[in-house]
């Protein structure tokens, strides 16, 4: 047996196991250098992501008080509900949702939903899942059974708390969790998933002096999410607050006599905004119905949100800046200073009223009464139906060339009207200023006489919010300036010190004469004194206007036995110093009521009049308390 | 060239060379070398790790112990290189019931660490019998092998190894040490190669095991599957089975070209890779000494592993020959499987790192190993010295 003695040796089988351990060692050194090499600098970041945890530090966001310092918007402390994804095995994801979801009051597939997103975006980042505050029971709950819920963070939060919620909700808004889209957005700015921001309202307008800067703390964790130290800090700016231009006091006068109306059924809707002629700060905005904002913060139900939007009185709505309405005969101001400006009328124009109507071409057109002889003055204070038919359009009863409806358009568009006045809140509506341009591009048809009469009193087209009118009105009673009517008075820091004083901001001075302008501020003196909206033992010069615009249908009753044909009720002023026509009023106060005539008569007072008078007196005066129940005519 | 039977009967022989240290130049530098820079980069890491672990109240006693081990180490090394590796042979039948004797010792008296009984005190010292299980192992099968090269094709032979290796193997896995058990099935399967088992039984072994894998798998316990899932998706359970996979792969990836330095690694001190200083000890070798640390680990095995296959193919009989086969088996396994669970290109199984990992048992038995390798690197020229 003459074998090789060393055949035993497999050389080859050798080679291929040193083969084989260098292929595999070589494989391991490829994933090494991907690892190390290519991802280096992202598992870096991991590690430091795992080690160092930079925990925001959030800021108080801002008060809001009203111009006297009183707080009408504070933040109370309670608790919220998160959950760190990357703390949450993913088998146990549907159990914990299921059973979080009972907790906070949502459906679980909601959380998972949630929790699937930001696993995606973020899984070391929290996501906020309970969409309102948390009682105490269940926030110590969650806090002492942790391993039965784990991912799931108790913070303790501010809430928002709104002290007279209808009173100021449409002016204030409400917060609300931040979305995922606007996350997206706003993530470079600090935002953070677990972040609430303003919806809407002076919460929406003002956030980025609200929000305040948050701060940071980087602590060094260890895997058991134990801080060892912290390793740097940076403390959080709190937001400024802000101080309103609004007066409570006033803001409350008005409430409660618009409720006291709506109460008594007198009208359903009403609005009333004060401001300042003379620097367009805005004293008082009330738009009753209005809804309780708290409810937004402690999170709304599907029921609350469908009664909110089922509605017709649209109490979502702050109806001051966000409805439109025709303006009646307060308009009257406009056709009158147009027909002044443009030269086709002064103070002496004369129109003869003879009857209460007159035809052209066979359609008939109405005044409220034959008031005789009227001129300017007259005409206005007795609200002259006619008379400015006979400004805007000419008539059979004057001699008078209408200014026509191109001028009137455009000193309505110097007052303001058709076009944002610019305030500092959200959802403000444009209102509609026509001329016959925009007749035949918006219907097609050319304009026509009775178009301009109808514009000429403040029917037809025409359509403007509350806030366009006091404000029109303001220009004229300070002089010939329109502002930027504002809420926002001074961003205070946390000791009261302003931080940011708003400025008057002048929208455009009227190119109109101040005779003209001191004309006008003579008629509405003259409505109040003798005229449509004469005020018994008025005690201070208020001058006005009065406004009634119909609407429904002209003839018939509802079920419960009232007329269809509505009314909104107008009117529209301001207080002088003193008794003159001196551009020095420093409040002008538009109310408007909506569907005021529920039981129609002709002689039925426009409950708007003496309302204002109650209304002024008792703030400028400080009346007796028990005036503000007087009954309304 | 002619060899009678008698020469043959006394080649294998163990008692025609007494124990001696004449053939120390016939010993093989290479491995000698790239043994003490392992043992040494273990003493490194060992540093490295202890006064990163910010439980252990005195890190300078861990280095110590492992200075110990190290010295002990390479004392047992030269001690087993004095000796003819024959000897193993002779006693192999000893060693192996020596073996399945302390494998049930530790089933009965054993201590429960982590989950398995692996450990038992010897002289007041911990040892982890199944570490040196694996090398009795490797002279039982060696010898096995040796004794019938001349047939090594036959399935009855292969067959026989398959039942010598069936016990050990099923005492370990009881304890249960699911690692140290497949390191069993690798060093039967290298040592069947190497010693030149036709490839079809081999694949149709394999084949049988694939298709016995539906039946393994309910045999594993619960951690051990959740395990095996996690590596496929770490992220599904990042808290749980899935947690030293990803940070694991966060400390090697943190590391980058040239790691954070020695004892500056954040991972392990702040708990986040739990188990730093032995499963995966990789993960902090990465972290601390990056791309460039490990390559040089690599390039230490490599030389190692080479080496002992130039050992294996000078050997001077098939015990030799064989006995270095499984030698390289185990450690490539142990290396390969190591390594790749730390970047999870394996499912997680506690398997130590060669010369890195903490614990003397691991090391002394690698010692043991590789003084069996220096001895049969000794003693290669033996035949043509006698004859």
């Amino acid at each position: 047996m003459a074998t090789d003695p060393r055949a035993f040796v497999r050389t080859r089988r050798v080679v291929a196991i040193g083969l084989v351990v260098v292929v595999l060692l070589g494989m391991l050194t490829v994933r090494l250098w991907d690892l190390q090499v290519t991802n280096g600098a992202r598992y870096r970041a991991l590690a430091d992501d795992n080690r160092i945890l930079r925990l925001p530090v959030t800021a108080d966001r801002g008060i809001i008080l009203d111009r006297t310092g009183k707080i009408l918007v504070r933040n109370i402390p309670g608790f919220a509900v998160s959950i760190v994804p990357v703390d949450l095995p993913r088998i146990r994801e549907i159990d914990v949702a299921g059973r979080l979801g009972v907790l906070v009051g949502r459906e679980g597939q909601e959380i998972l939903e949630l929790i699937a997103a930001q696993r995606v975006r973020n899984p070391y980042e929290p996501v906020k899942v309970s969409t309102k505050p948390i009682a105490r029971e269940v926030a110590l709950l969650l806090a002492e059974r942790a391993e039965a819920y784990p991912g799931v963070r108790i913070d303790a939060e501010s809430i928002r708390q709104y002290l007279d919620g209808p009173l100021y909700s449409p002016l204030m808004g409400y917060v609300g969790p931040i979305r995922p889209d606007e996350l997206e957005l706003k993530r470079d700015a600090g935002y953070l998933p677990t972040d609430d921001v303003g919806r809407t309202g002076l919460e929406w307008e003002y956030e980025r002096y609200l929000r305040g800067t948050y701060g940071w703390r980087e602590v060094e964790r260890d895997a058991a999410q134990r801080e060892i130290k912290t390793l740097a800090e940076t403390p959080p700016a709190p937001g400024g607050n802000l101080k309103l231009t609004v007066d409570d006091r006033l803001q409350r006068i008005i409430a409660a006599e618009l409720q006291a109306g709506v109460d008594k059924d007198a009208f359903t809707q009403g609005v009333g905004v004060a401001i300042n002629p003379q620097n367009g700060e805005i004293l008082a905005m009330v738009s009753t119905p209005a809804y309780d904002n708290n409810v937004f913060i402690r999170g709304v139900t599907t029921a609350e949100m469908k009664a909110f939007n089922s509605d017709d009185r649209h109490p979502l709505v702050n109806k001051a800046v966000g409805e439109i309405y025709p303006p009646g005969s307060t308009f009257k101001m406009v056709t009158g200073l147009a027909a002044l400006t443009d030269g086709t009328a002064n103070r002496n124009t004369q129109v003869n009223v003879t009857s209460n109507s007159f035809s052209i071409s066979g359609t008939s057109f109405f005044d409220w009464r034959a008031h005789g002889l009227l001129d300017f003055v007259n005409g206005f204070a007795h609200s002259s139906d006619i008379y400015f038919y006979s400004l805007a359009g000419g008539s059979p009863m004057s001699g008078v060339r209408g200014v026509g409806p191109d001028a009137i358009a455009k000193y309505a568009h110097m007052l303001g009207f058709g076009q944002r006045t610019g305030i500092d809140l959200p959802g403000e509506a444009n209102g509609i200023m026509p001329d016959p341009a925009w007749k035949q591009e918006v219907f097609g048809e050319p304009w026509s006489i009775g178009n301009t009469y109808h514009e000429a009193i403040g029917q037809g087209f025409v359509a403007v919010t509350p806030l366009q009118l006091v404000n029109a009105y303001a220009a004229v009673a300070n002089g010939g300036t329109v502002y930027v009517p504002h809420l926002l008075k001074e961003v205070d820091d946390l000791l009261g010190n302003p931080l940011l004083v708003k400025p008057p901001e002048v929208a455009r001075k009227l190119e109109m004469k101040p005779e003209d302008l001191r004309l006008i501020r003579e008629s509405a003196r003259r409505v109040v004194t003798v005229g449509h909206a004469y005020m018994p033992n008025a005690k201070l010069p208020i001058a006005g206007k009065t406004g009634t615009a119909e609407f429904g249908p002209s003839g018939g009753r509802d079920s419960a036995g009232r007329n269809l044909l509505g009314f909104h009720n107008w009117f529209v002023s301001f207080v002088p110093k003193a008794d003159n026509t001196d551009p020095t009023a420093e409040i002008a106060m538009v109310l408007f009521t909506f569907n005021s005539s529920k039981s129609l008569c002709d002689s039925c007072l426009n409950p708007a009049v003496a309302m204002t008078q109650r209304i002024y007196e008792t703030y400028l005066l400080g009346a007796p308390a028990g005036d503000k129940k007087a009954s309304l005519p | 060239m002619s060899v009678g039977p008698v020469t043959m009967a006394r080649a294998a022989s163990p008692l025609h060379d007494r124990p001696t240290f004449r053939r120390l130049e016939q010993i093989d530098p290479y491995l000698l070398l790239a043994t003490l820079l392992l043992v040494a980069y273990g003493l490194v890491i060992a540093y490295s790790t202890s006064f990163e672990d910010r439980t252990t109240t005195d890190p300078l006693q861990s280095v110590a112990k492992a200075v110990v081990f190290a010295v002990l180490g390479l004392g047992l090394m030269a001690a087993v290189a004095y000796f003819d590796y024959a000897w193993f042979g002779v006693l192999a039948p000893l060693l192996y019931l020596l073996t399945i004797g302390l494998l049930i010792l530790v089933l009965v008296i054993g201590h429960n660490i982590l989950g398995g009984q692996r450990w038992v005190t010897i002289a007041g010292q911990k040892f982890q019998v199944s570490e040196f299980a694996k090398v009795l192992m490797i002279v039982v099968l060696a010898k096995w092998f040796a004794d019938r090269h001349d047939r090594i094709q036959s399935p009855l032979v292969l067959l026989g190894a398959l039942v010598l290796l069936i016990p050990p193997w099923a005492l370990v896995y009881r304890q249960p040490d699911l690692g140290t058990s497949l390191v069993f099935v690798a060093i039967f399967f290298g040592m069947a190669f190497i010693a030149g088992a036709r490839l079809w039984q081999l694949a149709s072994l394999v084949a049988i095991g694939i298709a016995s894998f539906p039946l393994v798998w309910s045999f594993l316990q619960g951690y051990q599957r959740a395990r095996l899932t996690a590596f496929l998706d770490p992220y599904a359970d990042p808290q749980g089975a899935g947690w030293n996979i990803i940070q694991s792969l966060i400390a090697i990836g943190s590391g980058q070209a040239m790691g954070k330095g020695l004892t500056a690694g954040t991972q392990s001190p702040l708990g986040y890779l739990p188990i730093a200083e032995s499963d995966f000890v990789f993960a902090g070798l990465a972290e601390d000494l990056g791309f460039v640390g490990a390559l040089i680990l690599f390039a230490l095995f490599a030389v190692l592993l080479v080496a002992a296959l130039r050992i294996a193919v000078r050997a001077r009989d098939p015990f030799g020959n064989y006995v270095a086969g499984g030698v390289v088996a185990m450690l490539a396994f142990q290396i390969v499987v190591n390594v790749g669970m730390a970047m999870s290109l394996m499912p997680v199984t506690g398997i130590p790192l060669p010369f890195i990992s903490h614990g003397g048992s691991s090391l002394l038995s690698i010692c043991l190993a590789l003084g069996m390798l220096q001895s049969v690197a000794m003693r290669r020229d033996q035949n043509r010295l006698r004859t």
